[in-house]
């Protein structure tokens, strides 16, 4: 292994020179002679080998990955139906800017983006997730009835056909008895979402969920509640302030233009504050890192603010014309001092004064928070008081601060329902995702599991059919095993035996990214859409998830409200389509020709990088430019068309009209997507609710501390992390990620190791009242001393040979619970004790 | 496994400059005491380094007119710390493209806590330097390994590399992996097996008791890319794949020998630093810190 200049120093450098040139004195009788000439001859070429196997052979196609949820565009090289390299895709915006501008700066269309894209450790290890020994070839049929964890399924491979069919009949079964609403159906959510929802409505289930509410939808509820829109993002290569909250972007990518556009920034001159209790991979670029307790951050934010109005810091022009709830906001943080604070967070006063007048002072500047603060049961007011700070500083969807996207791609109509499957779908959805004020269409999967697993919810559901998730791991807590063990029937489709899938009836093997469809719009600034598409054939001959879903409606006889068997029918076309793959291949079209592309699969298919990128590009102060006449004719106004304020919809707000903008000075801005129209540090609309726990919702973005706090018999805070070598708790058995991480290990600070009289590479037992973990520590400085974590997705049961036995399971440390504001899965609030083994 | 001797490349292109002068002699000089007092002078220390000194004064100028030989490239790395976020992207991208096996990686990601209270880690990739100097080549009992003519590439030639492994030890960068002959589990079986490594142009499949198992290899600077002419060609994806890839922009890569090309304004420009830099190796890899 290397070592840099210190421990191998010239001395040992000659050391080394002379035991191996004793060797080749020894030796030099072979060769006739060692000299320090050349040794220069020519190597041989294989001709045959370039012609077949090099750079021209072939096909390279382009497509978008999805080892997470980032959807990079890649390029394929694709030589006698095997991939043999991917590679960035230089015209997808996605692999090198969020910003316009910056993406334009001498693109061609030959060549894509001036320095070319970029994909991340994960995309390049696509091919060991798609030629994985260990991947499902066969739909498998559980025939041991006993489901607990550890128990041995005793699969029975089946036929494709009897899998469907069978499963088919159970569902059958729910429907003809009135009872579709007893299936739940849990999914992936970047990858086909919209026939599987299709699907949901059109059987009669209210249960669609997503993956999002286990991620991020306590930021997206914070952002929403504040400006109006759930995901702005971050201009990093203009700002020239950034400071993070609980966020590792750098390292736990997501989007593969981060860290180009963050260590861009700080060339530009940018400072890069990261606010988190370890010291990340992103925390290690920054100039400072601020190390809290988790879960303080609202109040570190409430307090920066408190100096910012005290100093009158703010940015008064847009705090007066953009920003509702300025006074009670003010009155509101009067007293949180930083001195408050510093007894909260353990962030020295003097600090958090310094990086308020920075942060205030130096313009352009930004503030972000993502799922440290957001994963604890005060995450989306502590993320409120942290996306607050944007409106003080007065750089919200401007140059160098957080920008409201143009999120316009393909168009997802709406299908209805035929009257049976609409009287179903009219229940409650199982996990009572109505009563979180600000939760999230992705559900509420804690809910889920909980209501299941004590029997409670309005409901009993019977089935359940889980597409490339895996709760049994990723859900806080440990009762998914028993949750899905209420159920009669677990239909799993994964590429991988995960340790859900262990827990199920039916296995059914799905693709990878590399052998299916599907459309992405991204995470940039203004409009592209990007095309995942086959580059080959599923490798077991197995029907893509889509066309499993297609095939299952069609089995089922699935009709929409006009009588039409939906799943047959081409919804661009017109025309009843019987090929699965064409099928599906017209619905994508349909999306297209209706949405801002406007063009069909095949032109999106020829475009350079199969990538449709809008011209027109980032549009910033967006909420400043007028709604257009047109846009404006039979409008409705929600009071006088002359007051400040009235609300503008395309329709009535019962009719669920979409919002045009508001007035202001008798004319109608585009302004912020709240109810005032404006940026609110104070909501009124919120006043009135309720939170999931029944407690009323404080309409200020109020510091409470979360519940469970750190206590005598469990003194340590356990947190979790990402980073770059894995996604989740899916990429373990990936033999080229494993060689860059292949296990995790408990982070102590050495204060507190030595204290607990734990050494380095100890094992410890990690205890919370929940349960126990053995684990690895890594002793360093580079975690609060109060703290203890490790990186996430790790600790496998199952998945495969490779990932089984590698590091440790915190989750299951954990309660199964949601902050009770958004739904939000709370990843991050676990107090333990660590004991020596 | 015969050899056919080849003049000294470095004294015949070798330029009019005093320095170099003086080591054309000192050359000689060696020559006339024999190969083998040659490399034991070496290992004595003393000579080295006067040797190391005297070539100092040319490879200082890199980029610069004064290169050390005629070659018609001198390709090379500048990697900024800096840009580098320790994602090990490079590191996964040459492994897919050079089709190496568990245990071999041309470029290795390292991070090194800082000596500072929070142990903050710096970041950096480190692929083979091509020195100038490499004491890789001298080592090699077989001449299997040597720094070619035209471009400064150090390269492995796997019909001659008997694995006997001087040069790793040689190497003061920890640039050269033995392949004992594992796999992954999908280039053991499944339709990934059968596509060959690129590497040399030379497409050799991966069997049991073939090439390269049992040889020392290397990063090669991708130089399967290269066209006849020994171009690079970053437009048509013809680049180093740790350096396509990168996620920070980081891994700058050049000719060094064209004072318009990129590496060599960086290094003009900026205060690169190499490693260990006393050695004499004179690698052309570079960091910007």
């Amino acid at each position: 292994m290397y070592v840099f200049d210190k421990k191998m120093g010239r001395r040992k450098f000659i050391k080394v020179m002379g035991a191996s040139v004793a060797g080749a004195v020894a030796s030099s009788a072979l060769t006739g002679c060692v000299s320090l000439g050349s040794k220069e001859h020519s190597i041989p070429t294989n001709e045959l080998g370039i012609k077949e196997w090099g750079r021209e052979a072939g096909e390279w196609i382009p497509s978008c990955c999805n080892m997470c949820g980032g959807q990079s565009g890649i390029l394929c090289h694709v030589v006698d139906g095997v991939v043999a390299k991917i590679e960035p895709n230089h015209w997808n915006p996605n692999n090198y800017s969020n910003i316009s501008s910056d993406f334009f700066d001498g693109y061609t269309e030959e060549y894509g983006c001036k320095d070319g894209g970029a994909l991340c450790p994960k995309g390049n290890a696509g091919i060991a997730q798609l030629y994985d020994s260990d991947r499902i070839k066969t739909p498998l049929k559980r025939t041991n009835p006993d489901r607990s964890p550890g128990a041995d399924p005793k699969w029975q491979e089946i036929s494709w056909d009897t899998a469907l069919n069978e499963i088919a009949d159970k569902l059958k079964t729910l429907y003809d008895a009135g009872e579709a609403h007893k299936l739940l159906w849990i999914s992936e959510d970047h990858s086909f979402t919209h026939i599987q929802g299709d699907f949901c409505e059109l059987f009669g289930t209210p249960n669609y969920s997503m993956h999002s509410n286990l991620c991020d939808v306590a930021r997206k509820a914070s952002f929403k509640t504040v400006l109006g829109h759930d995901r702005p993002l971050l201009d990093a290569l203009h700002s020239k302030y950034i400071l993070l909250f609980g966020w590792n972007p750098t390292s736990a990518i997501k989007w593969v233009h981060l860290p180009r556009i963050i260590t861009q920034g700080i060339e530009r001159g940018a400072k890069l504050v990261v606010v988190d209790p370890y010291l990340s991979d992103t925390a290690a670029k920054a100039q400072e890192w601020i190390s809290l307790r988790p879960g303080t951050d609202g109040a570190l934010a409430l307090a920066m603010g408190h100096v910012i109005v005290k100093e009158k810091l703010y940015d008064e022009e847009f705090v007066n014309t953009w920003v509702s709830g300025f006074e009670e906001y003010s009155q509101y943080v009067a007293d949180k001092t930083p001195q408050w604070a510093e007894q909260i967070t353990t962030v020295p006063a003097k600090t958090i004064e310094r990086i308020a007048r920075e942060l205030a002072t130096t313009k352009p500047a930004l503030v972000d928070v993502w799922s440290g603060p957001g994963q604890h049961t005060n995450g989306v007011q502590g993320g409120r008081a942290i996306v607050a700070l944007n409106a003080l500083i007065g750089t919200i969807d401007r140059p160098g601060g957080m920008v409201i996207p143009n999120k316009s791609g393909n168009k997802h109509g709406h299908v209805d329902a035929n009257e049976q499957a609409a009287l179903t779908g009219e229940n409650p959805r199982f996990d009572e995702l109505k009563k979180y004020p600000l939760g999230h269409k992705s559900g509420v999967y804690t809910r889920t599991f909980s209501n299941l697993e004590q029997g409670a919810g309005p409901y009993s559901p019977k089935m359940a059919v889980i597409v490339f998730q895996n709760p049994a791991m990723s859900v806080p807590g440990n009762l998914v095993p028993k949750a899905l063990a209420k159920l009669e029937t677990v239909v799993v489709i994964d590429t991988m035996l995960s340790e859900t899938a262990m827990l199920a009836d039916y296995v059914l093997p799905g693709t990878t990214y590399l052998e299916r469809y599907d459309l992405n719009t991204h995470w940039v600034t203004w409009p592209v859409l990007a095309l995942r598409q086959p580059v080959i054939k599923p490798l077991f001959g197995q029907p893509t998830e889509y066309e499993v879903v297609a095939a299952l409606g069609r089995r089922l006889k699935l009709t929409t409200k006009d009588g039409v068997e939906f799943f047959y029918r081409g919804p661009l076309s017109g025309e009843s389509i019987e090929h699965l793959t064409q099928w599906y291949e017209d619905y994508l079209s349909n999306e297209l020709v209706h949405g801002a592309p406007k063009i069909t699969l095949k032109e999106l298919k020829t475009l350079p990088g199969a990538v449709w990128v809008d011209r027109k590009g980032t549009e910033y102060e967006k909420y400043a430019k007028e709604v257009s006449a047109p846009k404006l004719v039979g409008a409705f106004y929600d009071g006088s068309s002359m007051q400040d304020g009235t609300g503008v919809y395309d329709k009535p707000k019962d009719q669920k009209g979409k919002r045009l903008g508001t007035v202001f000075g008798g004319k109608v801005l585009k302004s912020f997507d709240t109810p005032s129209g404006k940026v609110e540090l104070f909501a009124p609309s919120l006043a009135k609710k309720n939170d999931a726990d029944g407690q009323p919702v404080n309409p200020l973005p109020v510091y409470e501390p979360r519940q469970w706090q750190p206590n005598k018999e469990f003194p340590l805070y356990l947190i979790n992390w990402k980073e770059a070598s894995h996604t989740h708790t899916r990429s373990q058995n990936n033999p080229l990620l494993l060689e860059l991480k292949s296990d995790n290990r408990l982070v102590i600070h050495p204060d507190t190791a030595q204290s607990l009289g734990i050494g380095p590479e100890d094992d410890v037992w990690v205890e919370s009242s929940q349960g126990k973990v053995k684990a690895r520590v890594q002793i360093t400085r580079r975690i609060h001393p109060e703290v203890v974590g490790a990186q996430h997705g790790f600790g496998h049961t199952a998945l495969g040979k490779n990932a089984k036995g590698r590091g440790s399971a915190f989750g299951i440390l954990n309660r199964c619970l949601s902050d009770p504001l958004s739904g939000q899965a709370v990843h991050k609030e676990i107090c333990v004790r660590v004991v020596p083994v | 496994m015969t050899q056919q001797k080849k003049k000294d490349h470095q004294e015949t292109e070798i330029s009019d400059s005093v320095a170099i002068k003086t080591r054309r002699d000192f050359l000689k000089n060696l020559k006339d005491v024999g190969a083998c007092a040659l490399v034991t002078a070496i290992a004595s220390g003393g000579i080295m380094s006067s040797f190391l000194s005297m070539t100092d004064a040319v490879a200082s100028a890199p980029g610069g007119s004064r290169a050390l030989t005629k070659r018609k490239y001198r390709y090379g790395m500048v990697i900024d710390t800096r840009r580098c976020v320790g994602c090990k992207a490079c590191m996964v991208a040459c492994k897919v493209e050079n089709k190496t096996p568990p245990g071999v990686s041309y470029t290795i990601v390292s991070s090194h806590a800082l000596d500072r209270p929070d142990e903050k880690p710096v970041f950096t990739t480190k692929p083979c330097f091509h020195c100038e100097h490499p004491p890789c080549v001298d080592v090699c009992p077989v001449s299997a390994t040597f720094k070619r003519d035209q471009d400064g590439i150090v390269v492995v030639d796997y019909d001659r590399c008997i694995g006997c492994r001087y040069c790793i030890t040689a190497c003061p960068y920890g640039a050269r992996y033995f392949d004992f002959g594992e796999n992954y589990t999908m280039t053991e079986s499944g339709p990934f097996k059968k596509i060959p490594s690129p590497e040399y142009n030379q497409f050799r499949k991966r069997e049991e008791g073939s090439s390269p198992i049992g040889n020392v290899r290397k990063c090669t600077f991708c130089l399967h890319f290269q066209d006849a002419e020994g171009r690079y060609d970053k437009e048509s994806g013809r680049w180093p794949s740790c350096a396509k890839t990168c996620t920070g922009h980081a891994i700058f890569f050049g000719d060094f020998n064209d004072p318009e090309n990129e590496v060599a304004r960086l290094i003009r420009e900026r205060q690169p630093i190499r490693l260990k830099e006393e050695l004499g190796t004179q690698p052309n890899v570079y960091y910007l810190l």
